[in-house]
């Protein structure tokens, strides 16, 4: 399958525990299609990798997705069996994970971890299979990759193991790769190249969505954003012109306590305090505990998603904001 | 570093061990008061020794086994002997030489042993998977209560409750003697039990941690189905460290099991070992001490060429060299 958008509508979330429900994730939705990439921006614990997993219908035991939908290429994921969903997941949607050492299983060699899921989907015998593995190693910039595929992860330095954690994600050629903070486990040098190399799938007309904190690899290279804090998405757009004009007071906090080359005259001004517990959400905006410019209000009304600029396209949860339009 | 020098190094190592453990077993069986002679006098009274004066008695018996010449000839004899796998004639069964005892005794328990210790794997890795999948479920609480039973329940104890079914109530199977698949069957089942309860405990918790990993996850985000993802990518390194638990648990079995072979009448070692200890019968204690070493360490041995099978970062690490390739690239980090 290629060329099919991922939409998601209203995702809501909810882990189980003893004696209440949480909800960690609520009323989260946003589109990609082919060829274009999503960040989704929030600090730890803001939901992002738990709104990933729902969509992948990969959470915990004690977690469940008690409302929205996501529908890709025209089927509600959420509404598949389990058996139907297991299609999906690896030939459909990609994952690519923080740290290939965790995500690689270090006891079997590259060519069962690339190979595997080809088989389980399906898609082509075994010699086949290896074919097409050895030409994605070759791909995402693995030197002899007829060779390296007999190794195992731990052969590899930290940079390849990532490349070859991104091939596993491609080598099904799948419609939509969801990225969870794929740069954040190495060095600058390799995170360039790495983006690179998503920037090339992207370009063959993968959707991508890219999980993470770091506002800079989220500009080179995302198109758009949306940035969550406390399960909520807060603000979205355009990822440039969120960075350039930021809405809501935590985008630009999160902007301002980003560090970046160049940016010497830009004083280092990180966001006060920590995200909220989310047994113990704040009333009002769950932000405005630590919010520069709160008033009474904050603290006393929820404030929806709502239209920022007149092309629609950015759209902001603040009283503030909106009231400066 | 290659396979043939890390064996080789192994067993060197093996062989110094060996010497260490001769030489403190036979210090403190010396420190140890009484002998043969002093508990046969005991044991049996004089009058088998022709009625003499007992202090005349015991130094006959001296001189004929040598235990009145200084303790460290003693050893050095003992020793030249076992070099080559000779520990001479037991005290208590003068006819018989140490190693023909061992030659007789340990293929009998080593039997009972591999298959006692076979059946309780095949019953403790599902066990502990099913357990493990369905962690804190009514299922793994039920099964771990079993198991914790089972750990409880002494051997001799089973043993004596299969007698009773078996033998008495049924009648299909004989209660003792060793002659035939029919006697291996209630020792066994003695056996099974005490190690299935302590292998499920430890497949069960190293599965709960492999499961926790995120490769399983990664695997399942590739479409595997879910049964082939725990049997493939979580149980062959949740196995790993199993192994471990293996090597010194085949060896306790395969050197004998005092309760079981003395219930079920089996002349095993075990039963040799307990006698030897009992009547303080020194060259057959020190065999058999030696032996039981040399097993455990042959054990250890045999799990570490598993564990280089099972995780390749040992078998890199290690100098199996078969991955020599990967040792020259620097890039590579130890395991």
């Amino acid at each position: 399958m290629s060329a099919s958008s991922l939409e998601v509508e209203g995702l809501r979330t909810e882990f189980v525990l003893r004696d209440r429900v949480l909800r960690v994730v609520d009323d989260v939705s946003f589109t990609v299609k082919p060829g274009r990439a999503l960040a989704i921006v929030g600090e730890s614990g803001s939901g992002k990798s738990v709104t990933m997993r729902s969509v992948m219908r990969l959470l915990p035991k004690t977690g469940r997705v008690a409302g929205g939908r996501a529908r890709l290429g025209g089927t509600d994921l959420l509404g598949l069996s389990e058996r139907q969903m297991r299609k999906v997941r690896g030939r459909d949607i990609g994952m690519v994970f923080q740290n290939a050492m965790e995500a690689l299983n270090p006891t079997l060699t590259l060519e069962r971890q690339l190979t595997e899921h080809l088989l389980w989907h399906g898609v082509c015998d075994r010699a086949e299979a290896k074919r097409r593995a050895i030409q994605t190693l070759g791909d995402v910039g693995i030197p002899e990759p007829e060779q390296r595929i007999r190794t195992y992860p731990f052969q590899l330095s930290g940079g390849m193991r990532q490349r070859a954690m991104i091939a596993t994600a491609m080598v099904t050629q799948p419609s939509v790769l969801i990225a969870d903070e794929p740069t954040t486990a190495v060095d600058v040098t390799v995170q360039r190249q790495l983006l690179d190399l998503l920037a090339q799938l992207k370009a063959r007309g993968t959707g991508v969505i890219m999980i993470t904190h770091d506002l800079g690899v989220a500009r080179y290279f995302c198109d758009d954003a949306i940035v969550m804090y406390a399960g909520r998405v807060v603000e979205r757009g355009p990822i440039r012109q969120l960075l350039e004009r930021p809405a809501h007071p935590y985008t630009a906090g999160l902007f301002s306590s980003t560090l970046e080359v160049g940016a010497r005259h830009r004083p280092l001004q990180p966001v006060p305090g920590a995200p909220p517990d989310l047994a113990h959400r704040p009333p009002g905006c769950a932000f405005h505990p630590r919010c520069g410019q709160a008033e009474q209000r904050c603290g006393q009304e929820e404030q929806p998603l709502l239209p920022w600029s007149e092309d629609g396209q950015r759209e902001v949860a603040c009283w503030k904001a909106v009231q400066h339009v | 570093m290659s396979f043939m020098t890390y064996l080789g190094k192994r067993v060197v190592r093996m062989v110094l061990s060996l010497i260490a453990v001769s030489a403190i077993t036979f210090t403190l069986l010396q420190m140890a008061p009484g002998n043969f002679a002093d508990i046969q006098r005991i044991s049996a009274g004089a009058a088998q020794f022709g009625g003499a004066g007992t202090e005349d008695m015991v130094h006959a018996f001296a001189s004929r086994y040598g235990d009145d010449i200084p303790a460290w000839r003693q050893y050095l004899i003992f020793m030249k002997g076992a070099a080559t796998w000779d520990f001479g004639p037991s005290y208590k069964y003068p006819t018989q030489d140490v190693q023909d005892i061992i030659a007789q005794g340990f293929p009998i328990s080593a039997t009972i042993a591999l298959i006692a210790v076979a059946l309780s794997l095949m019953i403790a890795i599902p066990i502990g998977v099913y357990a493990a999948v369905r962690q804190n479920s009514a299922a793994d609480h039920g099964t771990m209560f079993l198991i914790t039973l089972g750990t409880a329940l002494p051997n001799y104890l089973t043993g004596v409750i299969l007698v009773l079914f078996f033998t008495l109530t049924l009648g299909v199977l004989p209660s003792s003697g060793w002659d035939g698949p029919q006697h291996m069957i209630m020792p066994v089942l003695a056996l099974v039990l005490g190690p299935t309860a302590v292998l499920a405990r430890y497949v069960r918790s190293s599965m709960l941690e492999t499961l926790r990993e995120e490769y399983v996850v990664a695997a399942l985000a590739k479409g595997g189905p879910r049964a082939t993802v725990i049997t493939r990518h979580a149980l062959g390194n949740s196995l790993i460290p199993i192994v471990t638990v293996l090597g010194p648990l085949l060896a306790a079995l395969m050197t004998g099991t005092v309760f079981v072979e003395a219930l079920f009448r089996i002349p095993g070692l075990g039963l040799y070992f307990a006698q030897a200890a009992a009547s303080r019968d020194m060259p057959l204690l020190m065999g058999t001490a030696l032996f039981f070493a040399l097993i455990l360490m042959t054990m250890n041995l045999i799990v570490d060429l598993v564990y280089g099978y099972l995780d390749p970062r040992i078998r890199a690490a290690g100098g199996v060299n078969r991955w020599r390739r990967s040792q020259k690239n620097p890039q590579q980090q130890p395991a």
